[in-house]
This record gives C-alpha cells, structure tokens and sequence, in this order.
C-alpha cells in the first residue's frame, strides 16, 4: 500500500531550481533513503512534504489526502512528523517539556479548561506526561527529563527530536540527517532505534550522508541531483548504478 | 532540608506582605495613596493580560491602550445610554474588545517581531482618532462620556477608594490565579513553544496563527474587564486617556519587570506606576528616567527584573519513583 507519493514536485527560489519535477511513491513499512550530493534539493523535498515549503508546481497525497496546499500543522496531526536537519528543539525548556510539545496535538483542552483548570484538563495532562516520559523511555533518555535541551550532548539532542516526533503519534517519519554529528557507537544505537520504531508500523524516510549507514538501513533508495531524481531502488542495485557512482559516491571520495 | 525551609519562608513571607498590603486600607492609609494603588492595580491587571501576548507567545503587541478603551466605552455607553448596571456591561465590554481584536489581527497576525509592533501602534492611534470623532455619534468626541455610575456588588455600591481597592486588588489575584493556570497548562505551553521557536512548534502540529490570535483575544477580553472597573472608578472616560503613552506603559512594566513572569510583571507595575508617584517633584523629568532604566535594562537585564524560570513538571506518582 502507497503511503505518501510525490508527483512531480517543482520549488525555485528566484532564479535556482532546487526541485525540478520530482515523482516517487513511499510504500507503507519501508525505510527510503533520500540521498544525493550537497545542494541537491533533498531538504527541500522535506520541506515540501512537511509543508514548511509550498510547492510551485506538483501534487503530495499522504495517507488518502491531497497535503501540498496544508500548513505543517495540518499534516503532523495527519500523522506525518519530522526531525530537522539544523536541530530544532526549544533549547531553554526541559527535555520533558520539548517532548510534550509533540503530545500537544492529540490533545483537546482549550483557553477555558485551561482557564479554569477543569477536571478534564488535569487528566488529560497526567495522560501526556505519560505518554512523554514512555517516548523517553523509547529513545533511552527518560533519565535526563529535567535537564535544560540545549545542555545535552549533540546526539541526545537528535533522539530528543525524535521522541518528541514520535509524540505526535506519528504513521510516518521524516528524519534530516539523523545521524548528522554523531559519534559510531551513537550511530549504531540510532540503526537500533530506527528499526525499532519500523515495528511500532511507522514508515521512515531520511536523508543521510553515511553511505555506509543508509546501505545497512533503508530497503530502497532515492538518489538526487540538481532537483532531479537519477535513479531509485533497492541498495544493491542503486551500489552498482554508473550514473549514480559518477554523480554521487565517486565525487564523495 | 534547607531549600525546603527557605522555600517556605518565602512564602509565608510572601502571604504576610499580601495580609499587610490588604490591611493597608484599614491601617489609615490615605485616600490619595489609595488611589495611586489602584491606579498600580489596574495598570498590573492590564500588564498581566498584556504579558500572554508579549510574555508568553512573544508578540511585539504595543496596542493594548486600545483594547482598554474599546472596553471602557462599551461600558460608558451601555451604562449612561441603556441604564445597564456596571457589573452587567462588564461582560459585554471584554467581548466588546475581544470581537474587535480579531477584527483587526486577523489579518496581520502573522506578521512577525517589527512589523507586527508598528501596525498594534497604529490600532492604538486608529482608536483614539476615531473616539476623537465621536464614530457612530456614541462616544461623545473629544469630551468623552460624563456621568458613568458607580459599580453596584450584591447590593453594596462601590464609591470610596478603599472599595476600590478590594475590587481592583481582587481582580487582580483572580487574574493571577486563572493566568497561572493558563500558563501551566497545554495552552500555555504553545505559547511558549511559539515564543522559542515559532517554526519548530508548527512543525509539531501547533497551529501558531490560532495560537497567537487567541492569545491576544484573552488579553483584549481581560483589558476590556479593565476597561469597564476603570470607567465605573473615574465616572468620565475621554479619548486622551487611552493613547499611546499608555500602551507604552504596560508594554514597559511587563519586558522591565519580567516577561512571562506574574512575579515580575507586578513589580514592574509598583516601578512604573507607583514610584514616580514618590517623586512628585520630579514629574517632568518622568520619561527621562525611563528612557534610560529601559536602556540600562537592555543592556544589563535584558530579561527583566524577575524572569521567568524553567517550569517544574510533577511525574504521576507510577513514574516518580523510577525518575528522580
Ligand atoms: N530557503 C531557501 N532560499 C533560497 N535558496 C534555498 C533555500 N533553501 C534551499 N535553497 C537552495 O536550494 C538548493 C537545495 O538545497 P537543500 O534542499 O537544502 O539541499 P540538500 O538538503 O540536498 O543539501 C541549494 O542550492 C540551496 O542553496
Ligand atoms: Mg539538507
């Protein structure tokens, strides 16, 4: 079953065509890598799907609905979260705190019951507490739920992206670089958690410059250039694609 | 040990500065100084309800005095044209205000930090010319609105500075108590995940516009309450004591006192408001010194006097335990 597909994304910025008519299709359960030289555009295509960035050109379905024309919002509570390629956690709120913001949209108290500190709001806050301090738990960082975000070490604050996306409950994750700036054995433990959050029925996507990694990780590949898709499939085949040699690993070494 | 018992001192330390401040009226306090307290208790409740907007989501709202204003004559008339008691018209003031805050930021809430500042100058400016103009031949022109009564609680009418004083002062706990809980709460947090970082917190479904447009219609309600209480206390309301001096005003006391902090805002409300009352003599030199207290403030505490602190979280009692 098709969970998200692309149709021939356009987005420029002035005069430089990041996404130049880019189509694929992401099959529930998969974890697709999206990968091509520095510059390529693949950000952009996160931002498109995300909603961070409206399309020029092209249609994005998610999950049976039309996304292209929504705000980012929208398409997180349609089960669609994403982790930053610049990490963007807020860095003077708890580890806890960044992950309730992902709790925030399936929740329902409004101005009054907050106003008001109606029965049902304290409920539902025991609930989210729960059910951040269980995504902690699932990233391995519910031991350091009081300290400050921005204080923790640069691949805790990866995994904290990543349990306050899984806190939207999400169907399908987007990951910029997860493994941008981490160590080896980080490396090795986020392979761990990635195939970990693949059995929780929730389809990946991620860009990664690690060869090597997304080779391990991913069951298909998307490789792009200049905006343009140059060749999609399973790692081993994409490993011995000539065009993909010359435009992406060969320059890389 | 220790932190415990100082954190008590300081609350009972706290509750005994509220008792004698409550007292004050039943201590001699004169009429004048009871005055100049319930001008710093209206003009703390008007920075509470100022402090969501800038404090919490971090909007540059420098427009408030107009919301005051929209509340003040919504009572002025309903009262002096319809006979409607104070107390009734309250409501209808803060809604008043509310309906004309999305009217007029519905379309510009998303602009961001600068802009957003010179257009809620500008609703300041657009109100007052329009009060000027007596619109729709009801708020008396420049003259204003004479002969508003006084408010009537359960029988009791309230005319002497000291009535005044509990029903301002009271507001003005109930504003704390309630904004408190606003901000301890799912509501509260999106403000402040908006203010840190509006981009991330809408990539983590938070629908910022909604968030920052309803954040300003709470405090255009509560500066439209304000607004009624304020009306009722002068019996005469006119265009000049709504302009944009006095946006300035509540806009100083929350970023001086400390933005997103109750604590900070009402100390920031005694400073601005009440202390040049001290120094009588040296009105005209007013501006002046706040000029360059927010100058030093910038420079040396640019959060505020009391800034906020990080919010404490309570596990449920299952997980407290296992994370200290
Ligand atoms: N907001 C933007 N404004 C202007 N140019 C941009 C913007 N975002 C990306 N670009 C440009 O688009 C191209 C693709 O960028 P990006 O998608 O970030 O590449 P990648 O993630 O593959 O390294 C680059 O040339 C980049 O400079
Ligand atoms: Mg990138």
């Amino acid at each position: 079953m098709i969970i998200l597909s692309l149709k021939t994304l356009v987005k420029s910025f002035g005069g430089l065509v990041a996404v130049a008519g880019v189509s694929f299709d992401v099959e529930r359960g998969d974890i697709v890598g999206l990968i091509g030289p520095n510059g390529a555009g693949k950000t952009t295509v996160f931002n498109l799907i995300t909603g961070a960035q409206r399309p020029d050109g092209g249609d994005i379905f998610f999950a049976g609905h039309r996304i292209d024309r929504l705000k980012p919002h929208r398409i997180v509570k349609l089960g669609l979260a994403r982790t930053f390629q610049t990490i963007r956690l807020f860095p003077r709120m708890s580890v806890l705190e960044n992950v309730l913001s992902g709790c925030h949209c399936r929740m329902t108290s409004g101005i009054v019951s907050s106003l008001l500190r109606l029965p049902h709001q304290r409920r539902e806050e025991k609930v989210a507490l729960t059910r951040a301090m269980e995504e902690l738990e699932f990233v391995g960082l519910a031991g350091s739920w009081r300290a400050m975000a921005g204080g923790l070490p640069y691949g805790d604050q990866r995994r904290l992206e990543i349990a306050r996306a899984l806190a939207t409950e999400p169907k399908f994750m987007v990951l910029d670089e997860p493994a941008g700036g981490m160590n080896d054995q980080e490396t090795r433990g986020l392979r761990g958690l990635i195939d970990r959050i693949r059995k929780r029925d929730i389809t990946i996507m991620l860009i990664e410059h690690d060869i090597g990694f997304v080779m391990k990780v991913c069951n298909k590949l998307v490789v792009i250039e200049n905006g343009a898709i140059i060749a999609e499939g399973p790692p081993e085949v994409i490993q011995k694609d000539p065009k993909v040699i010359e435009a992406y690993l060969g320059v890389g070494d | 040990m220790t932190a415990t018992t100082l954190k008590r001192f300081a609350f009972w330390l706290q509750a005994a500065g509220a008792l004698i401040f409550l007292a004050l009226p039943k201590l001699g306090l004169g009429a004048y100084w009871l005055d100049v307290l319930n001008m710093v208790g209206m003009y703390a409740i008007l920075a509470l309800s100022l402090n969501i907007i800038l404090g919490h989501a971090g909007m540059f709202h420098m427009g408030h005095a107009a919301f005051f204003a929209v509340g003040a004559y919504t009572t002025a008339i309903l009262n002096t044209r319809l006979k409607w008691p104070v107390f009734a018209a309250m409501p209808f003031a803060g809604i008043a205000a509310g309906l004309f805050a999305i009217a007029v930021a519905a379309p510009i809430i998303h602009l961001r930090g600068d802009y957003l500042l010179m257009v809620t100058i500008g609703i300041v400016e657009i109100v007052r010319i329009a009060l000027v103009n007596d619109i729709f031949g009801l708020t008396g022109g420049s003259n204003g609105i004479i002969g508003i009564a006084r408010p009537v609680l359960f029988g009791f009418r309230i005319t002497r500075p000291q009535h005044f004083f509990y029903l301002i002062w009271g507001f003005a706990a109930l504003s704390m108590l309630l904004f408190y809980w606003l901000e301890h709460s799912r509501y509260g947090r999106a403000l402040k995940y908006i203010k840190e970082d509006t981009v991330a917190a809408e990539g983590m479904g938070i629908n910022t516009d909604r968030y920052k447009l309803s954040a300003l219609v709470v405090g255009a309600v509560w500066a439209g309450f304000v607004g009624a209480v304020y009306a009722s206390q002068m019996r005469t309301i006119s265009p000049g004591s709504f302009n944009f001096w006095e946006s300035v005003i509540m806009f100083m006391i929350v970023i001086l006192g400390g933005s997103g902090n109750q604590k900070g805002v009402l100390l920031g409300a005694f400073l601005v408001v009440g202390l040049p009352e001290l120094f009588r003599d040296l009105q005209s030199a007013r501006m002046l010194v706040f000029g360059a207290a927010l100058v030093m403030m910038m420079i040396f505490r640019p959060q505020g006097l009391i800034p906020p602190k990080p919010r404490n979280y309570t596990l449920p009692e299952s997980l407290a335990g296992k994370y200290p």
